[in-house]
């Protein structure tokens, strides 16, 4: 008897799951959909609100549904720093006193549903953007009701914005790198009673994308392209039809990423850690990134990783010694290339090095860098920029057995600060602090120096960045702590200030030079103290973490407004601004973002490469659309 | 009557003071951090991009209305339990405006469904596989099978599920590597396939891991059984051998194991987290963790009324019924 049991027990075991597998065809995906007409993306998280498609609201930021469906006047391209004109036909047009802004509106595109687009859609968004503060996305009905006096159509293709005072840069708030104000279906919109409720179910459209499916619980999504995609802004400019069907699909995280693409079951993701990108190269065989060989990985993205300093959190940060002292501690060539793989472009200035910033900030000041020099504190004064950084990076690559694709300064950015620990004792000594006999740094109150790091490990380079400073500021006799925190943890502590040591990203200025709308949340009237949250003061959250209070920052900001944007005048000022950041080592930037946007070739081909830097190739982006319209399917 | 006042009654009070203290601490707790979802929703917002101070300071004042957090905490308290009894557990502020009840509603289904039937078929299987390996405890093939057992026992569930996801996803690719079905919800034969074929990996990983501790629980417990007098007695009185195991040992064994299982079921309305993030199934484990980490208050309300009711709830039933399966229990 027991012997039938366990016989029974045993084939059960066997059996359910091969009933099940057999009963199923091994595949994953949530849809059956021909893989020829199908590109699948990585969504960068599960939808918080699946099928609710009024973006409007305060629901807040969606992974691709901005990108896929919905439009505005202009968009920036990262890659080139160029406008492209989205629903606009041209640039906009400003009067002499900047009270005016007129724009003429391309005149051939629809909505989805064969209405056409016309200036009756942009004013009706702006005016029910103001009368409606329900529709709190991105603060839009607040910025209107600051600046705009009055809108009005001044023909079926035309708008003009009368500006409640003189504003050079109101465009921005159309001009998208994320989002910018998505233009709303007039016929469809003005018959809804609550435009706070209204899920706007079956989505009418300017993109080329309609929503179609989705997963109630937020991990996929599925598209489909407009009958008439030649209307839409995307299809106007691609003159391609893209794929038929697009499915974003949420992974989780780099390992799952890479088998989902070794299985034929993903097209494009980011943003894999190196050694899952490695792993994807050899396991997807057609799998590449930006540059086809080392580095691989797209350098452009408008963003800075650094350490910032709680100045009120250790009052030690408030010398300059001490913050240059950490500096000229860290070895940046092997932070870059030990800890990071080589792959992402070291900066000195607060400004990433880009293919469209290089030429406006690092080149011009490269001199001034050269000829930097800071007081050591013993009278001695020192040249701490080191311009050979790309060079020595380039020389490990070619020890490695990689070639690199361009001149060193091209591939890996700017020089940076010498590692020259000398330096750093010299400066830490004339600031009172001493060495206890094991070599340790004690501080000025006969202390020993503990530093505490916090670094959220999901964000891959700035964790192994703060990896690399634990281990050579320790290295250097300081007592350092790293906490990898999750996210929300860590934002949490740095908007309260809870944190010695920060690594936050940074976006100093607009794609195309024009600095000041993102300055302007860096003024120190936006200060607020240690306890209370920085949000509450409305500035930018990552610089008001620092608690500093330094009023030059303020008269530098100010002193921007009333320059022409992207003019020699304004960029000169905004130089002088991250000079004066630069040298008072007010934080230590490091590198520039990088992103191993990872896409397989075994389905469709066109996506913009080095060699073909058609678009940027950050589909997340709003402008990511420009890249996924240009797919071809492969032979 | 005496068994109203004296065994009935108690309990059920008992059961509505656990709830009233258990959602009053969840109500203060995350109101006491210093986190809170509004700034959390501002934080988001400006985490992607850059917004004026003025908007933002704008958009902070309107969420904070939207949201209804103004008023003193016990004015919100005394707000959040005239909801509770109307059946109304306000709207998600990470995911607003979804009521939480539909954000539950959506992510409860997948949770009772793999928990459910995964505590279910472990319980069953470790109990008999237990109990057998106990009863012939001098076997060989009892021997191999606690020797695996006990090998698989120490390993940690998530390294348990990572491997069983790396090899059935990659090494092996037979199964999805994330969702919980194919397509839409449908009442068709094809999705409700595809729900079995999506569910089945990390089903088969909570199993494992479940069918494990009870193994050994049931063995030890039916080892103790099997050499009790009555045991022997019945053996020597020549009783066969399968009503020996079925209702004398298994009986036995079972019900310590009961409470087990009714707490375990209780709890399914926490939800699985590691389970769901390892295999990226739905369910509510996530959406409380995400709540948790957003100070969604409502959201962490809405489950966590939902988990101490479960398990509250099967507790005052394993109280109720134990003299129903024991004999022994007896109201003096």
């Amino acid at each position: 008897m027991s012997k039938k049991l366990i016989g029974f027990f045993l084939l059960l075991l066997i059996l359910v799951p091969s009933i099940v597998s057999v009963a199923q065809e091994p595949q994953g995906l949530p849809v059956d959909l021909p893989r020829e007409e199908l590109f699948i993306v990585d969504q960068i998280f599960r939808y918080g609100v699946p099928g609710n498609y009024n973006i409007w609201t305060s629901a807040g930021v969606t992974p691709h549904r901005h990108s896929m469906m919905n439009e505005t006047l202009w968009y920036r391209d990262q890659e080139t720093g160029e406008r492209i004109n989205g629903l606009a036909a041209s640039d906009p047009v400003y009067n002499e006193d900047y009270t005016q802004m007129s724009v003429d509106l391309r005149e051939n595109l629809t909505w989805s549903d064969g209405v056409p687009f016309t200036a009756d859609d942009v004013v009706y968004t702006v005016e029910t953007l103001m009368a409606t503060p329900e529709l709190g996305q991105s603060g839009w009905n607040t910025s209107f009701n600051t600046f705009v006096a009055s809108v009005e159509k001044t023909g079926d293709y035309s708008v003009q914005f009368n500006l409640n005072e003189p504003n050079s840069r109101f465009h921005t708030l159309f001009e998208t790198v994320w989002n910018g104000v998505y233009i709303m279906p007039k016929h469809i919109f003005e018959t809804v009673d609550d435009m706070a409720t209204f899920t706007f179910e079956n989505p009418v459209v300017l993109g080329t994308y309609i929503p179609i499916d989705y997963d109630p619980n937020g991990f996929w999504e599925l598209y489909e392209r407009r009958e008439d995609w030649q209307n839409s802004p995307a299809g106007v400019i691609t003159e391609n039809a893209g794929p038929r069907y697009i499915l974003t699909i949420f992974y989780g995280d780099s390992a799952r990423k890479a088998i989902a693409m070794s299985r034929g079951e993903l097209d494009v993701y980011f943003d894999a850690d190196f050694e899952a990108f490695q792993t994807t190269l050899e396991t997807t065989p057609t799998a590449r990134s930006w540059y086809a060989e080392f580095p691989w990985a797209y350098p452009n993205e408008n963003n800075t990783r650094q350490f910032t300093f709680n100045y009120e959190g250790q009052p030690l940060f408030q010398d300059v010694r001490v913050r240059w002292a950490l500096a000229l501690s860290l070895n940046i060539v092997e932070l870059q290339t030990e800890y990071i793989g080589g792959v992402a472009k070291v900066t000195a200035l607060p400004i990433p090095p880009t293919q469209a910033l290089q030429p406006l900030f690092h080149d011009p000041l490269e001199e001034w860098l050269v000829n930097l020099q800071i007081d050591l504190g013993d009278g001695t004064m020192y040249n701490p920029y080191d311009p050979t950084i790309p060079d020595q990076i380039a020389a490990w690559a070619e020890e490695q057995g990689y070639t690199v694709p361009g001149t060193p300064r091209e591939v890996f950015g700017t020089g940076w600060w010498k590692y020259d620990t000398e330096a750093a004792a010299t400066l830490l000594e004339s600031a009172g602090f001493t060495r206890a006999d094991n070599g340790d740094w004690m501080t000025p109150d006969g202390e020993p120096f503990t530093l505490e790091i916090q670094s959220p490990p999901d964000e891959n380079d700035a964790f192994r960045m703060a990896n690399a400073a634990t281990d050579m500021w320790s290295d250097f006799g300081i007592d350092v702590t790293l906490s990898g925190l999750e996210r929300n943890a860590w934002d949490q502590n740095g908007q309260v200030g809870q944190f010695e040591i920060d690594t936050p990203w940074m976006t100093a200025t607009n794609v195309d030079g024009d600095a000041w709308p993102q300055l302007r949340g860096w003024h120190p009237e936006f200060y607020i103290p240690v306890g209370q949250n920085v949000l509450e003061g409305g500035g930018v959250q990552y610089i008001q973490r620092m608690r500093l209070q330094d009023p030059q920052w303020g008269e530098y900001i100010d002193a921007m407004i009333p320059l022409e944007p992207g003019s020699e005048e304004s960029l000169v000022a905004e130089r002088e601004f991250f000079q004066y950041i630069t040298e008072n080592m007010q934080m230590i930037t490091t590198i520039s973002f990088k992103k191993f946007v990872t896409w397989d070739e075994r389905y469709w081909t066109g996506f913009p490469t080095a060699e073909n830097p058609s678009y940027m190739p950050l589909y997340w982006f709003h402008g990511g659309k420009f890249a996924i319209q240009s797919l071809m399917p492969a032979a | 009557m005496k068994l109203f006042w004296e065994y009935i009654l108690p309990r059920v009070v008992q059961w509505f003071v656990v709830i009233f203290v258990g959602v009053t601490v969840t109500f203060l707790i995350p109101r006491l951090s210093p986190n809170n979802p509004v700034d959390s929703a501002i934080g988001r917002l400006t985490g992607f991009q850059t917004i004026n101070p003025e908007a933002t300071l704008a958009m902070r004042e309107s969420l904070l209305d939207m949201y209804g957090l103004e008023g003193t905490l016990f004015e919100q308290y005394a707000r959040f339990w005239g909801r509770i009894l109307k059946g109304d557990l306000g709207p998600s502020f990470t995911s607003f405006p979804t009521p939480v009840t539909s954000m539950i509603g959506t992510g409860l289904g997948w949770t009772i469904g793999l928990l459910g039937t995964s505590i279910l078929i472990s319980w069953v299987l470790g109990l008999v596989l237990g109990s057998l390996a106990g009863y012939f405890r001098h076997a060989r093939w009892a021997k191999l099978l606690e020797g695996a057992v006990i090998t698989v026992y120490p390993v940690p569930y998530y390294i348990l599920a990572f491997i069983l996801l790396i090899l059935f996803t990659f090494y092996f690719p037979l199964f999805p590597l994330v969702g919980g079905a194919r397509g839409t919800p449908a009442f068709t034969w094809e999705y409700i396939s595809s729900v079995l074929y999506f569910g089945f990996l990390p089903a088969l990983s909570i199993v494992i891991g479940g069918t494990a501790f009870r193994f050994i629980m049931s063995k030890a417990l039916a080892s103790t059984e099997v050499t009790s007098d009555y045991v022997q007695y019945a053996d020597l009185a020549a009783i066969p051998k399968r009503k020996i195991l079925f209702f004398y040992v298994i009986r036995n064994t079972m019900l310590p194991q009961i409470t087990d299982l009714a707490l375990t079921l209780g709890a399914i309305f926490e939800g699985a987290l590691i389970t769901e993030i390892v295999f990226g199934y739905p369910g509510i484990g996530y959406v409380l963790f995400n709540a948790i980490n957003t100070a969604d208050y409502n959201v962490i309300m809405g489950i966590t009324l939902l988990s101490i009711v479960g398990i509250a709830t099967a507790s005052l039933l394993v109280d109720l019924m134990y003299p129903l399966f024991d004999p022994r229990v007896r109201l003096k």
